[in-house]
């Protein structure tokens, strides 16, 4: 199975309830990367403001920074390569990229807008 | 004293800024170390005066104390230990990834939880250090972890995923993710901290009501989640003998009566003592000691002529604040200095020179401005209670973006919602819409938002900026955030409210210094109930006259650009014609 790397933008949680606008995509994306686990996904999150080691040791991640700055974050990579940016990816593309297979009506996509969190 | 019948080992003294928790903290470790018993006093006030009450130099590492057998001293500092936090998670990643990501990532620590969770890490060593718990009897803290702190660090279903995931991966744990502790650790502080056999808590306040009232939140807040052993201590109680021949004197001891005779519910039932108020500054070891006793003091004090003081009024500022017609005017300071009444005072006066006013409070009891309503022509008041704001918001977000939770994720979503930044950012949502009002009128408020949140804030019109000029729509130009209102000198005038006394006057400095970088420039500061600015007699209250000099010209020195001093009244300013005086300076 693929592996996903998720780079978030800084912020105090993956909920982001702690920022001054709670952003619906962070919560849906949270509760998507739970329900990809549980189905045998492997993903990993990286938060700028906690792990920017992470960022600045993938030339990619860095690269990526590098031209488009963190106002393009988050960045998501299937197999370390780039797959998406600027958006979470919902689970219909979770699915597609790990290799999920599941009746369509159980795989929900995430829904609503805002900005990012904290 | 009862807090100091048969103490238990670590002792944590809790109260807002200015109330003497300090002092109270080192007499406490003098009398435990004069009675034989081995004693670490830890301080974490940003301002502390440890080192300067007992002649020494201590910092952040274990001092004795040469005057005190058996007593040593220890000084953390919040502000320090957050910034090693930062400079542990950014110093690495600096020169490495672009400047204005590396800033991004500093404002996003630079949070009051980063500061409250890395002071906490220092903390939890001291708790459960083995080495530490055979050298010293007692443990004395002049401060406590608040309720958020410890339900953060108890809270299993975060801990669980983060030992699971390795890291990133756990709800809120925020800025617990960097730190190096193991889960045992902070496990075993808790444990410790909600044992009441091993810790002590000596809620201290004043005679007020306002302040009694915070220190029953604190004190239900914390029973909730475990320390349930509990003390009180009013400190600096105005001795009833000085009372005679002074109507100032006589006035203060009457309303310290009757706030005790109104104390809190949730207070009454707590062991409680009371400590006089001195003449002389709690410095030196004499001072100390004489500080907890009921014998009276042996030092004799001079009387000196009352004080003249010719410093600016709050009359002298309310011409400038008048002049524009219109405008938003914010009261800013720590709890218990005074800004309800201060904010009260502004708009009375505002509206009887025929100007049309808002004032806005966030004070719970409100009481000035339930006075106020209907009371004058021009002068329209509202209310905003931060834990109704607060409240709403987490019912709002948990029903709305919450709702599709399971139950663990609600639990974990529940409790993020309760950090501290999230009441922050629920009134200042509450303010925002009143904000706006400020171009036709004046707005004045008592409360405003951190610089902090401020520029996250910021960070997110910026962003609704961006998306805006990208869609080519044609209203960006008309598009103004509250930062914006609020950097504009000519729409907003941030008043900073402090008492002449050092601890509120260094915590008021920390505000300005917080303000600028938000790049935000408070426009004056306001001395409030100064007992230099009346004309006392009691020699009590002259002597505090007399030590407010220092703190008044250092305010007027070093840290404001203009500033008034309003006198201790003898009568609390409720209703218009009080309010109208008190303006009048």
């Amino acid at each position: 199975m693929k592996s996903i790397q998720v780079f978030d933008p800084a912020m105090c949680c993956n909920t982001g309830v702690c920022g001054v606008d709670v952003d619906q995509q962070l919560i849906n994306f949270a509760a998507d990367v739970d329900w990809a686990k549980q189905n045998g996904a492997q993903i990993q999150r990286f938060n700028l403001a906690q792990q920017p080691m992470d960022f600045a040791n993938n030339p990619v991640v860095k690269e990526f920074l590098e031209r488009s700055g963190q106002e393009a974050l988050p960045l998501i990579l299937v197999d370390g390569e780039f797959a998406l940016a600027g958006r979470y990816p919902n689970r219909v593309e979770l699915a597609r990229w790990t290799g999920i297979t599941l009746p369509i009506n159980e795989i929900k996509p995430a829904v609503g807008s805002g900005s990012k969190c904290c | 004293m009862k807090f100091l019948d048969q103490p238990p080992r670590f002792l944590f003294f809790t109260g807002k800024g200015g109330v003497g928790k300090t002092s109270i903290a080192c007499a406490t470790a003098i009398q435990l170390a004069e009675s034989g018993k081995r004693v670490l006093l830890v301080s974490t006030d940003p301002a502390s005066n440890v080192g300067q009450v007992f002649g020494v130099t201590i910092g952040n590492h274990i001092t004795p104390i040469p005057a005190v057998p058996r007593l040593a001293a220890l000084e953390i500092d919040p502000q320090a230990a957050a910034q090693a936090y930062r400079d542990h998670i950014v110093g690495p990643v600096r020169g490495v990834l672009p400047e204005a990501v590396v800033q991004g990532i500093e404002e996003q620590l630079s949070g009051a939880c980063t500061t409250e969770i890395a002071a906490f890490d220092e903390f939890t060593s001291l708790l459960t250090d083995s080495a530490l718990l055979t050298d010293y009897d007692h443990i004395i803290f002049d401060t406590a972890p608040t309720g958020h702190t410890i339900r953060m660090l108890q809270l299993p279903g975060a801990w669980s995923n983060f030992l699971e995931e390795g890291k990133g991966d756990a709800s809120c744990l925020g800025p617990l993710a960097g730190l190096e502790k193991q889960r045992e650790q902070y496990q075993a502080a808790v444990d410790a901290l909600t044992d009441g056999s091993m810790t002590r808590l000596i809620l201290v306040a004043r005679a007020q009501q306002s302040t009694l009232r915070e220190v029953a939140r604190t004190r239900e807040e914390l029973a909730a989640i475990g320390l349930t052993h509990q003390y009180l201590v009013i400190n600096g109680i105005l001795p009833s003998i000085e009372s005679t021949n002074d109507p100032l004197a006589t006035a203060i001891h009457e309303r310290e009566l009757a706030a005790l005779h109104a104390i809190p519910e949730a207070l009454s039932a707590l062991p409680r003592d009371y400590v006089t108020l001195k003449p002389f500054n709690m410095v030196g070891l004499d001072a100390l000691r004489h500080l907890l006793a009921d014998t009276p003091v042996g030092v004799k004090i001079v009387v000196e002529v009352p004080i003249e003081l010719d410093e600016p009024r709050l009359s002298d500022l309310m011409d400038e604040i008048a002049a524009d017609g219109h405008g938003l005017v914010m009261l800013m300071g720590k709890g218990g200095v005074g800004k309800t009444t201060l904010a009260a005072a502004i708009a009375v006066e505002l509206a009887r020179r025929g100007l049309p006013v808002h004032l806005t409070t966030s004070d719970p009891a409100a009481h000035l401005t339930e006075t106020l309503e209907g009371a004058l022509d021009n002068l329209t008041v509202s209310r905003i209670d931060p834990h109704t704001e607060t409240e709403r918001y987490r019912q709002h977000v948990l029903e709305t973006k919450g709702a599709k939770l399971d139950t663990q994720g609600r639990a974990l979503l529940e409790e993020d919602l309760r950090s501290p930044c999230t009441e922050e950012i629920a009134v200042f949502q509450g303010f925002s819409r009143i904000i706006r009002e400020a171009g036709k009128k004046f707005v004045v408020m008592d409360t405003a938002p951190t610089g902090h949140t401020l520029m996250l804030i910021d960070a997110t019109g910026a962003y609704h900026r961006e998306a805006a000029r990208q869609m080519g729509s044609n209203s960006i130009s008309h598009y103004t955030t509250p930062m914006m209102q609020l950097q504009d000198s000519k729409q907003t005038k941030v008043l900073i409210v402090t008492l002449a006394e050092t601890t509120p006057v260094l915590e008021a400095a920390s505000l300005q210094a917080d303000l600028r970088r938000a790049k935000i420039e408070p426009w004056a500061w306001i001395i409030n109930n100064s007992v230099a600015a009346t004309s006392a007699i009691s020699p009590l209250l002259c002597s505090r006259a007399a030590n407010e000099l220092r703190e008044i010209n250092t305010v007027a020195n070093q840290h404001a650009q203009r500033y008034a001093v309003v006198p201790l009244l003898k009568d609390e300013p409720v209703g218009v014609a009080r309010l109208l005086e008190l303006a009048a300076g």
